[in-house]
């Protein structure tokens, strides 16, 4: 052996117990004793579940709640494990969310969907426990592997050409679903690009606001009454509206819009301060969406049914009425896990309980009081993304977090208040709750992110991109 | 069969209570993490950290807490001082206004430099954002809480 291989191999030898002296096991004991707590009430809710469907006091379908409990408490150790300093909160308010929507999901007709995988066929339930295994573990992994941010901060625009590709690929090759272009066909795989993009757009979003957040909050242009940023750094706020638009009009999407743009407006006012360029926004929203709505027919529907989804109580209003009845069944403390939802000819009386209207079946359920609960847990939520934005030590990181803990948050709002008729009913997905393997790993990506985001001993945060020519200048000064 | 309908009333009841139990704990936690943060105020608006300097002085990888008014310079009066031939005595002023950082040139000699382009007069910084004065470069960033 030559002298270098030698010293070559010491010094690899030297530094492997230091990378894994590094890796030291810390106990997380809130989110421990958190996840003890889920553990125990999802099993009185299955207990609640099989007392009410079969009358036995029983756990219902124990397999699938003991895989879900043993996963999330694989995923507790695994961080453990990591040693990592990162939030102990996100993990188990996602995971009761998961855990109910696995409760919801066993209690609808399995047969809401169904799927072969290697010749077994599973029913709702099932398929949607693998989506959840799978969501937990992404969200595990980008939380203790995720230790430098340079990979979405550098290569905003391309992530942004990645998203706009994205979604002219869906506007050619999309397949129609009730009259909505979302669903691209992979081979066997078809996913929902829209719910990639929600965070393809926060990176972008945060990447492009940090490092001009300072020239934004010049005043430079006045516009009557309104004092304007530089005009052409407002470009990219007239491209994302364009691009919302564009959404509306070519997927049908209206809920992709309206989360996008609310996404864009929330974090323009968090980077800059300034309502009058939120206000600006969102009359511009406003205006186009009056135009779009004189314009295309689907759209116009879609108003008319949340003015007066009555006039129409069997055809177009139908699943709004259904849902509205559902919550007034629930009342205060709803009618019990398994007891809602009485079916027509074997059907549930919403169409598409699973997906969009998963919240009128837990209102009705478990009421008022246990729909504010989860609307609470998106709270929580959002509050930690918040806190992590708030503590993060540069912009960019801070405004990272607030945009995914917000998307998140918007999102819940947008079909909450869907399901409720406060706003027109719009397709977005319940986060964590609806069925849907996009859904779910999108959510998982937000929340495996947040909680990288969340270690205060990362990494320092790479040096801004300095100009080549002061650069030289400095070297040709040091010389 | 009463008691047994009983029982499927309270399992039900205990699974909504679970949920605000749940809650519970976690608002408890969130606001004892909250209070933590208050008690040790960010006293400081800001931070600014050595990234590279030739002369020494400031060392590399020092840290400054920054007060709201933080004059730079080789001048020893400054708060930061800044030991390196190409800054002047009294070279720049960081001040905290509002809610943002802004870095005012007091017509240096060799001017100052955020992100690579030079200062005119005032400019305004964002937390992340890099100060070169002289030879020396500095990263601007939230203090720690």
């Amino acid at each position: 052996m030559t002298d270098a291989a030698r010293a070559t191999r010491s010094s690899t030898i030297g530094a492997l117990p230091r990378a894994l002296g590094r890796i030291r096991p810390r106990p997380r004991w809130l989110e421990l004793k958190l996840l003890a707590l889920v553990a125990v009430a999802l099993a009185v809710g299955s207990l609640s579940l099989e007392a009410t469907v079969n009358g036995v006091l029983a756990l219902h379908d124990p397999q699938s709640l003991a895989i879900y409990v043993v996963a999330l408490f694989g995923a507790h150790l695994a961080q453990v494990v990591s040693g990592r300093r990162t939030d102990q909160v996100l993990l188990p308010t996602v995971a009761f969310l998961g855990g109910i929507s696995l409760l919801l999901m066993q209690r609808l007709p399995q047969d809401l969907v169904s799927q072969t995988f290697f010749g077994t066929t599973f029913g709702l339930a099932q398929v949607q426990l693998i989506w959840l295994l799978l969501a937990l573990g992404l969200a595990t992994t980008l939380g203790i592997v995720v230790r430098s941010d340079s990979w979405l901060r550098r290569y905003k625009y391309t992530w942004a050409a990645a998203g706009v590709g994205l979604l002219l690929l869906t506007f050619v090759f999309g397949t129609e679903i009730n009259g909505q272009r979302l669903t691209l066909q992979l081979g066997p795989f078809s996913g929902q690009p829209t719910e990639l993009l929600k965070v393809i757009l926060v990176v972008f979003l945060a990447g492009y606001l940090s490092e001009n957040r300072t020239l934004l909050m010049e005043q430079d242009t006045r516009l009557g009454p309104l004092r304007m940023p530089p005009l052409a750094y407002l470009a990219p706020m007239v491209a994302m509206w364009a691009i919302a638009l564009g959404i509306v009009v070519v997927q049908r999407d209206l809920g992709a819009a309206l989360l996008f743009f609310g996404v864009f407006l929330a974090l323009l006012y968090v980077a800059t301060g300034r309502l009058s360029l939120v206000i600006i926004g969102f009359v511009l929203f406003l205006l186009g969406s009056a135009l779009m709505a004189m314009l295309f027919d689907h759209i116009r529907t879609r108003v008319d049914i949340w003015i007066d989804p009555f006039a129409d109580p069997l055809g177009a209003g139908y699943q709004i009425v259904q849902a509205l009845h559902a919550f007034a069944r629930g009342g205060l403390l709803g009618v019990g896990l398994g007891a809602g939802l009485p079916e027509i000819a074997g059907r549930p009386p919403i169409p598409e309980v699973h997906t969009d209207f998963p919240l009128a079946a837990l209102g009705e359920e478990l009421g008022i009081v246990g729909v504010v609960a989860i609307l609470g847990l998106y709270l929580v939520v959002v509050e930690r993304g918040l806190r992590i934005g708030a503590a993060a030590a540069d912009d960019f990181r801070s405004l990272l977090a607030i945009g995914l803990a917000l998307v998140i948050g918007i999102q819940a709002f947008i079909i909450a208040a869907g399901d409720l008729k406060v706003l027109p009913l719009t397709g977005v997905t319940l986060p964590f709750i609806s069925y849907g393997g996009s859904s779910l790993l999108a959510n998982a990506l937000v929340i495996g992110l947040l909680l990288a985001l969340s270690d205060k001993g990362v990494e320092a945060p790479p040096a801004p991109r300095v100009g080549a020519r002061w650069r030289r200048i400095g070297r040709r000064a040091t010389a | 069969m009463d008691g047994f309908l009983l029982v499927v009333w309270a399992v039900r009841l205990l699974f909504l209570a679970l949920i605000y139990l749940f809650l519970y704990r976690v608002v408890r936690a969130l606001l004892h993490d909250l209070r933590a943060a208050a008690r040790e105020p960010a006293d400081r608006p800001g931070r600014l950290v050595v990234l590279e300097s030739p002369s020494g002085e400031p060392a590399a990888g020092h840290s400054f807490g920054l007060d709201v008014i933080t004059p730079l310079g080789r001048d020893v009066n400054n708060a930061i001082v800044i030991d390196d031939p190409f800054a002047s005595a009294e070279h720049a002023i960081l001040t905290f206004r509002g809610r943002s950082w802004y870095l005012e040139d007091l017509g240096s000699t060799n001017g100052s430099y955020i992100n690579g382009r030079r200062v005119d007069g005032v400019a305004p910084m964002g937390f992340g954002d890099e100060l070169q004065i002289g030879q020396v470069r500095m990263r601007l960033e939230r203090a720690l809480g």
